[in-house]
């Protein structure tokens, strides 16, 4: 009769210290499957927009570095980069001798027109300080950030004027850029001089070509044919080209083409880059809003 | 202490390679060797696994935040960092694991530690393309990937694990 405590507290005893040596035993692989889970949950909730978030912050602290080897390598492409912008040059010039015999012609027209003030897009340069192309979520990152005047949404073309990507998230004296070269990236496109569209985007497989989906089936392209982007995109200006038709094959039920295209934009060599505000943005996404107000007003009613 | 230092400094030398060359090798879509788990490979074989995993899990986190990858790093460097141990156990018998000191071709033999690198590696990348990519419709090109970057990866992690056995492994 007396000895039943003493025999309890002993098998009580025993079976801590095992509990104890059983959470000994695996509290590894506890704090394993823990952690795991935690960084897996991340990655699963993560956006495209989280990455860029993430490159912006870590840039602040890796900049100056990047910006240091960027500036080694671009040394080394300064002749190429230099031909890409004479070609762009002439170019240039042969248009601004067109709109010069146009304006001699209607000038008066032009005076009427020209009272509205300037171009709604705001032009400026910047360079690429670090930019991959091996991952299936790539961003470029560039040299300039709030204090120039950078602000997320502005469109990013190549020097040759080509479509590049646009601005995600900005720190003081950097920004990040989600480029063709991310699975995640999507804007639309229209074969040169037609007003077929599709949505661009790329699959991740090669670095020099991205799809053009969701092209109709009357719109027949034809090889070399030039896509080039739509006025509906609140980055990018109308008729930026993006690159030229490569192959094109029907979906199943034959109700649209898709389109591999052949990338304009080098994302291999990239160096300096053309940052493009559109100034209406603000103001057509203000009237977007007001819009949905409006139409969830009629619904309340 | 001696340890700690040249750790700390080991960590700092792979982190800054990894992020400010192996990153910018823009060659080719295939080539994205990932060369910081020289850091994990290199601790010394008797550390602690509790140490390893949580070296693991700091140099996971600090190339997510460099690469801006949001997870996969600390995902395949985590499950890197956790079987460790055991692959190092299955190559290596238990005595001459609590022996200590830098895991290194002279010390486990070439063909030993050749095959123990390449595990890791294989382990680490196959996680982070596989988890990278999140669609089994590219699973040849995945294979691909994994081949060429394991392959540069486990040649540079050779390397660097040459100069550092060299340089440290005396005063181990």
């Amino acid at each position: 009769m007396d000895c039943g405590p003493p025999v309890r507290n002993l098998e009580l005893g025993i079976v801590v210290h095992k509990l104890i040596e059983f959470i000994r035993s695996i509290y590894l692989v506890v704090l394993f499957v823990v952690l795991e889970a935690l960084a897996v949950g991340y990655y699963a909730r993560s956006t495209f927009f989280t990455q860029a978030r993430l490159l912006a912050r870590s840039n602040a602290a890796a900049g100056a570095v990047h910006e240091f080897f960027a500036g080694v390598q671009r040394y080394f492409r300064l002749e190429t980069e230099n031909r890409v912008l004479l070609d762009r040059v002439a170019v240039l010039e042969e248009r601004l001798a067109q709109y010069e015999e146009a304006a001699n012609i209607d000038r008066l027209k032009r005076y009427i027109l020209d009272l509205g003030g300037c171009s709604k897009f705001r032009v400026m340069t910047a360079t690429v300080i670090s930019n991959t192309i091996n991952r299936s979520q790539n961003f470029v990152t560039i040299n300039r950030g709030l204090r120039d005047g950078v602000t997320p949404d502005m469109a990013l073309l190549a020097p040759g004027g080509s479509m590049l990507g646009y601005i995600v998230d900005c720190t003081d004296r950097y920004s990040v850029a989600l480029p063709i070269l991310n699975t995640s990236f999507r804007a639309s496109g229209k074969l040169e001089g037609t007003d077929y569209f599709g949505s661009v985007y790329w699959d991740g497989v090669d670095p020099h070509s991205v799809l053009l989906g969701e092209l109709s089936k009357y719109a027949e392209p034809k090889k070399g044919q030039k896509v080039v982007t739509t006025g509906f995109s609140q980055f990018f200006p109308e008729n930026v080209l993006i690159g030229w038709v490569e192959s094109a094959s029907m979906n199943e039920n034959r109700t649209a083409y898709t389109v591999r295209l052949r990338l304009a934009t080098d994302f291999a060599r990239l160096t300096d880059i053309i940052l493009v505000e559109n100034r209406d943005a603000c103001e057509v996404l203000d009237l977007q809003a007001r819009q949905e107000e409006d139409e969830r007003a009629h619904v309340d009613l | 202490m001696y340890r700690i230092v040249t750790y700390s400094l080991l960590f700092l030398v792979t982190v800054l390679l990894q992020v400010f060359l192996f990153d910018n090798l823009s060659i080719s879509i295939y080539l994205n060797p990932l060369i910081y788990v020289a850091f994990v490979v290199l601790l010394p074989v008797d550390t602690a696994p509790v140490a390893v995993l949580f070296a693991g899990l700091a140099m996971g986190v600090t190339m997510d935040f460099l690469m801006g990858t949001a997870g996969i790093n600390t995902v395949a460097t985590l499950l890197l960092a956790f079987l460790r141990p055991y692959i190092l156990g299955s190559f290596y018998s238990r005595d001459d694991l609590r022996d200590g000191g830098v895991p290194s071709p002279e010390r486990l033999g070439h063909h030993v530690f050749l095959n123990y690198l390449v595990v890791l590696v294989l382990v680490h990348h196959a996680v982070f393309f596989a988890m990278e990519a999140l669609s089994w419709s590219h699973m040849l090109r995945i294979i691909v990937r994994i081949i060429a970057s394991g392959s540069v990866t486990v040649a540079a992690v050779w390397l660097l694990g040459r100069i550092f056995t060299a340089k440290f492994v005396a005063r181990l």
